[in-house]
């Protein structure tokens, strides 16, 4: 079985004016079919930078990178966009909603920019990820007549919509409090669970970590299955 | 498409007014230009509808009939010039007339019985075939001038019936008679009994066949002194006051011309910057770009689309405003008019939109994960 996400020796430099940013450097990770991993690390550590490049939205400067055995490395912008179409559930740090559809329209609009459903296949689709996220009587209403919750769920609907093979999902409760964060990761690995999907859980929080399968560290660019030395990845499971 | 459309159902109150305004600026634009084209039309309707494709004016008459003047030494050289099948006289004259009852400034225009001169757009009714006959403008019929009404040149003149009505044969903005040529020396002598002579205004020119009326024109003008020859269209279009007409209103159009590309190009932009947080978003979850433009484009032909619509009804609202209001003007509009009015505002808007277009395409997707997208 190939491994749904495999990144190899990838590593991506930032050029800020005079001076580099190595944002990450020699990432090496596989994700299998069904699995979910948390990527736990302090702000800035390079976390959103490797979501982008397993999404398709941005390059690596160097490594190759494999979404459900396909290497994207190389691939051109038009074909990055229908691999972020039709691969990819994004779930993103700050917006994630078209505030001038509502959340079914949320939902719907992933098929109307070119997705495979049609019209009856489409809605059917929508209502049901919206009736198991809980939101069916929340259908009408625009992103910005919901909680922050609420928006989170919709957004993680919008992510499903597609039936991706990798869902990437950065800082999902961290807009949130305790206990919504809690049910939005639940929900999360239900949805992702019940559809066999992989996915990959961005958060600095280690108590959200135990919906993962497995929890991978990260600071200052650099990958690791332990916490790396310091105050902040040192606590995690307290 | 769809997406186009629950963004304009949701900002209802926004396109709303755009369309009203675009509507607006359409109208103003087709409004200007339709009184225009009615004025001119009522200035030099007579000329432009007259048969003889070419006229002859006295040289000093400015291309104005009304201070014109041909000897009969310059008629009689006119018509041996090689080339013309046919001239006649063509008398152009104000009057006070009694039609209907009351009393109005009217022009008679006198040409040759069948001769040249003589309106080509009846719609009604006949040509003058005698004297005391005319055919009066399609326009003044509710005012005294329908066929089968009889009116005099005041004071003490002879009847002159009215056999005819023809479309659009008004000089000077006045009601407009074509009649016989001895009905219009008759006129004159009303008014000045001790003339010895009425010369004619201007002579009506036939070509013969394949002589092309320009080319005679010209020729007249190297063959006979002291006379301006001048085609139909040329008469027409450089009588005085007509292009002044014309220029002044060419300039307000412009203007209102300039004003609807620039107000919906600058309201696409506004939109697109705003809405540029959700834009980038569909691009990070896979909308080609081709889709968001196609979707901006579709608001953009909706926008347009509902203004002409409203620009037609009030159009046609204030037409019928100004008839019921008896107004001397109208507005005077042919579909062409309207369709290479609209057609031309839909491709500057086009254009326009083109800088929303460009913002479009310049949205990098990987902004929606920092969500740096929301504030450029
Ligand atoms: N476009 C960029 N240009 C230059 N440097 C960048 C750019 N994007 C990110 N960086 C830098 O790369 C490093 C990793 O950034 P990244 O956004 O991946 O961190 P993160 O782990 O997601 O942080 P946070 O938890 O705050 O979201 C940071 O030092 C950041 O400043
Ligand atoms: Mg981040």
């Amino acid at each position: 079985m190939s491994a749904a996400l495999d990144l190899e020796d990838v590593r991506k430099v930032y050029r800020a004016g005079e001076g580099e940013v190595v944002a990450l450097s020699h990432a090496t990770l596989q994700v299998g079919e069904d699995e979910i991993v948390a990527l736990l690390g302090p702000s800035g550590s390079g976390k959103t930078t490797l979501l982008s490049i397993a999404g398709g939205l941005l390059a690596a400067t160097a490594g190759r990178v494999l979404v459900g055995g396909r290497d994207i490395s190389g691939a051109t912008p038009g074909e990055l966009t229908r691999f972020r179409r039709e691969q990819v559930g994004f779930v993103f740090q700050a917006v994630n909603l078209v505030p001038f559809l509502t959340a079914r329209e949320n939902l719907l609009v992933v098929d109307e920019i070119g997705g495979r459903r049609k019209g009856p296949e489409s809605r059917a689709r929508a209502d049901r990820l919206l009736e198991e996220l809980g939101l069916a009587h929340r259908a009408g209403n625009l992103p910005g007549q919901l909680s922050g919750g609420e928006r989170q769920r919709v957004a993680i609907g919008r992510a499903l919509m597609n039936e991706p093979r990798l869902v990437l999902v950065d800082e999902p409760t961290s807009a949130l409090d305790t206990r919504t964060g809690t049910q939005v990761m639940e929900l999360i690995r239900t949805e992702v669970k019940g559809r066999g999907t992989a996915a990959v859980i961005v958060t600095h929080d280690t108590r959200m970590t135990r919906w993962a399968d497995r929890t991978l560290h990260i600071d200052d660019g650099v990958l690791s299955a332990v916490p790396a030395a310091g105050p902040e990845g040192g606590d995690a499971e307290a | 498409m769809t997406l186009a459309w629950r963004e304009v159902r949701r900002a209802r109150l926004r396109f709303g007014l755009l369309a009203g305004a675009v509507g607006l600026l359409i109208f103003l634009v087709l409004f200007v230009q339709g009184l225009t084209d009615d004025l001119v039309t009522q200035f030099v309707g007579a000329v432009r509808n007259q048969d003889a494709p070419v006229l002859v004016y006295g040289a000093d008459a400015r291309r104005n009939l009304e201070g014109s003047q041909i000897t009969p030494a310059q008629a009689a050289a006119v018509a041996r010039v090689p080339g013309v099948a046919e001239s006649g006289p063509l008398g152009e004259g104000t009057f006070t007339m009694r039609a209907g009852g009351a009393l109005v400034d009217a022009v008679l225009i006198g040409v040759d019985a069948g001769g040249p001169g003589l309106p080509a757009t009846l719609v009604a009714g006949r040509l003058p075939e005698a004297d005391g006959e005319a055919v009066a403008s399609d326009r003044d019929r509710g005012d005294g001038f329908d066929v089968g009404d009889v009116v005099r040149v005041e004071p003490g003149g002879a009847p002159i019936r009215i056999v005819g009505r023809a479309r659009d044969i008004n000089y000077s903005v006045s009601p407009t008679l074509f009649t016989t040529f001895p009905t219009y020396e008759a006129a004159r002598r009303i008014r000045n009994p001790d003339a010895r002579a009425v010369n004619p205004s201007a002579i009506a020119v036939r070509p013969e066949a394949g002589v092309d009326p320009a080319a005679l024109a010209a020729r007249i003008d190297d063959e006979v002194e002291g006379v301006e020859a001048l085609t139909r269209q040329q008469a027409a279009d450089e009588a005085p006051g007509v292009s002044a007409v014309q220029q002044s209103f060419t300039v307000v159009n412009l203007l209102f011309y300039i004003a609807i590309p620039l107000v919906t190009g600058l309201f696409f932009i506004i939109v697109t910057l705003q809405k540029a947080g959700a834009l980038t978003l569909l691009r990070a979850i896979g909308a080609p770009a081709s889709v968001l433009v196609r979707a901006l484009l579709v608001q953009v032909g909706g926008v347009l689309a509902a203004g002409a619509a409203l620009a037609v009804v009030l159009l046609v609202a204030a037409d019928a405003l100004l008839g019921a209001t008896g107004a001397s003007v109208g507005v005077d509009l042919s579909a062409r008019t309207v369709v290479v009015t609209l057609v031309i505002v839909v491709v500057l808007s086009l254009l326009t939109a083109l800088a929303a277009v460009r913002r479009i395409l310049a949205i990098d997707p990987i902004r929606a994960t920092t969500g740096a997208g929301v504030s450029a």
